[in-house]
């Protein structure tokens, strides 16, 4: 669902901290027609001009507070992701992107589902890797889009 | 007896996330633009802040309510089991959830709670004294791929038989009545590379087992989700091996399709399978329950105008004469809200192709109006 519209496609920018380009971030919206308990939310697949960025190197800003490590955000089970909202990635890569237009392949994984599952207490244990499709029910294909990137917003 | 009009405001899931629509605008369009529909439906997760919307949110619904002359129906509710990520919800875990979201409800006046298909009867069980406390009525949603006839339906009847109450029932959504995939997903599908050739397959075996000629034994098809049959489809494609008891469907898919299809490949065999994912329900069955329906799901996925008949519209792949005929027979006493979902199958293209809800929701609604009164 909403393959072509999970990224927001103005979003894509560096990030610079004290001075430095730290990596990007990008907007994003749920790949469901719901929101869900944040703590559901399992991370991303990310890959740009080829080069893929795991999970341990993303942190999710939602709900005004400073962005979070997903291991922090599988902690935040009574705190919800509304529907509405527009969360920011951030996505650690020293030095940022290069000027101009990028390829970005893309994945969200939500462990929200219709009730029980055969996977869930493997899931407990071993949540799955996005980008496998699993956790991503609506939207099981990894989603390709060309985004230019914005100057970063000066601090 | 009287069957009234609503939407479920799931029909309008796009323009809420493009933020063309609001929850005031859709109430609004639901209240003025749809010819005397005065039910409204949400899901919980969708619409609202959740878990609490809070007080100021109150007053404003409540005002919205009459504003637009609209009523509070249904509130639809999930059960994500994960939750808590350390361990998987018990089911008395869910009656919690459950029970929080029957009180939310009611906070927003709404007089049905949905509980999704697959919700374990004794979750329903452990939350219905509240429910009887608070006056709302808990409704079980059957969904395309189950039928009417299973096991789903026959728990809840058990229930209400055993205790005597009003507060539980069931919920059809009408895509159980759906005898042919739908040419919207048809569409898609070929987007993603399948042959035309194989959406016409799909479209005649779907037709083939509608009229009783089903080229191969179904019978195990009906124990499987949709997911669950598109997952092991596609096991069964790359290793030849599935569940036992669906080899031979699949087996009878594949000659299917190589009989029709030149060099078919993966997507066009996942095409003409979407035949089996069809529930073919009874129509008197819907008529002998009637009185333990909660409300209806008004399912379509796409709503395309009657040849020769402008103004007339029609869901060309659901079976809307008998479901609604049946209903009628039955003494059906609530409401029929509109459920758009083939807005999905167009958002693999630019936002100028995507489709316009609020014209899905009123062609809807002419057709809901036409056989109601006919």
């Amino acid at each position: 669902m909403f393959e072509n519209f999970l990224i927001r496609s103005d979003s894509l920018r560096n990030e610079v901290r004290d001075g430095k380009t730290v990596g990007f971030t990008l907007a994003v919206r749920h790949a469901n027609y719901r929101g869900c308990y944040l703590s559901l939310h399992n991370g991303y697949y990310v890959e740009v001009d080829g080069t893929q960025y795991a999970t341990d190197r993303q942190t999710f800003e939602i709900n005004g507070q400073a962005p979070r490590s997903f291991d922090e955000i599988r902690t935040a089970v009574h705190e919800h992701w509304n529907y509405d909202d527009e969360a920011v990635l951030h996505v650690e890569a020293p030095g940022g992107l290069a000027p101009g237009e990028h390829t970005l392949r893309f994945q969200q994984s939500v462990l929200a589902a219709y009730g029980y599952l055969p996977t869930d207490e493997e899931w407990v244990k071993n949540p799955p890797t996005p980008g496998s499709g699993a956790g991503s029910d609506k939207t099981p294909e990894i989603v390709a889009y060309r985004l230019t990137l914005t100057e970063p917003e000066k601090n | 007896m009287t069957i009234q009009r609503g939407v479920s405001l799931y029909s309008y899931q796009q323009s809420q996330f493009l933020k063309e629509l609001m929850l005031e605008d859709q109430i609004r369009e639901v209240g003025r633009n749809l010819g005397g529909a005065d039910g409204i439906e949400l899901i919980d997760e969708m619409s609202l802040r959740y878990p609490d919307p809070g007080d100021d949110f109150r007053r404003q619904w409540f005002a919205w309510m009459e504003a637009y002359g609209t009523k509070p129906v249904a509130m639809d509710v999930g059960m994500d089991v994960l939750q808590f990520r350390d361990h998987v919800m018990t089911h008395e875990e869910c009656a919690d959830r459950l029970r929080q979201d029957i009180r939310l409800a009611k906070s927003l006046g709404f007089a049905n709670v949905r509980v999704l298909s697959v919700v374990p009867v004794d979750i329903l069980v452990s939350a219905l004294p509240l429910a009887e406390q608070l006056d709302i009525r808990l409704g079980k949603e059957i969904h395309q791929p189950m039928r009417l006839e299973g096991r789903e339906v026959g728990d809840i009847l058990d229930v209400i038989e055993r205790t005597g109450t009003r507060h539980l029932g069931i919920v059809p959504d009408l895509g159980i009545f759906q005898f042919r995939p739908s040419e919207v997903l048809l569409s898609w599908l070929e987007r993603r590379g399948a042959q035309p050739t194989a959406s016409l397959a799909s479209v005649d075996l779907a037709l083939a087992i509608h009229r009783g000629e089903s080229p191969f034994d179904l019978t195990a098809v009906h124990r499987h989700t949709a997911g669950n049959l598109r997952s092991d489809l596609g096991r069964f494609l790359t290793t030849g091996e599935s569940a036992p008891e669906l080899l031979d469907v699949f087996e009878g898919v594949k000659r299917y399709t190589d009989e029709r299809v030149t060099d078919p490949e993966a997507i066009d065999y996942r095409t003409v399978a979407e035949a089996l994912m069809l529930s073919r329900t009874s129509a008197e069955t819907l008529r002998q329950i009637a009185p333990h329906v909660i409300h209806v799901h008004g399912k379509f996925n796409n709503m395309s105008e009657v040849p020769g008949a402008p103004g007339r519209y029609q869901e060309i792949s659901i079976d809307y004469d008998a479901a609604i005929g049946a209903l009628k027979a039955g003494g059906f006493d609530g409401y029929i809200n509109s459920e758009y979902e083939g807005q999905r199958y167009f958002q693999d293209r630019g936002r100028e192709d995507l489709m316009d809800e609020v014209d899905q929701v009123r062609r809807h609604q002419e057709l809901l109006r036409r056989l109601i009164a006919a």
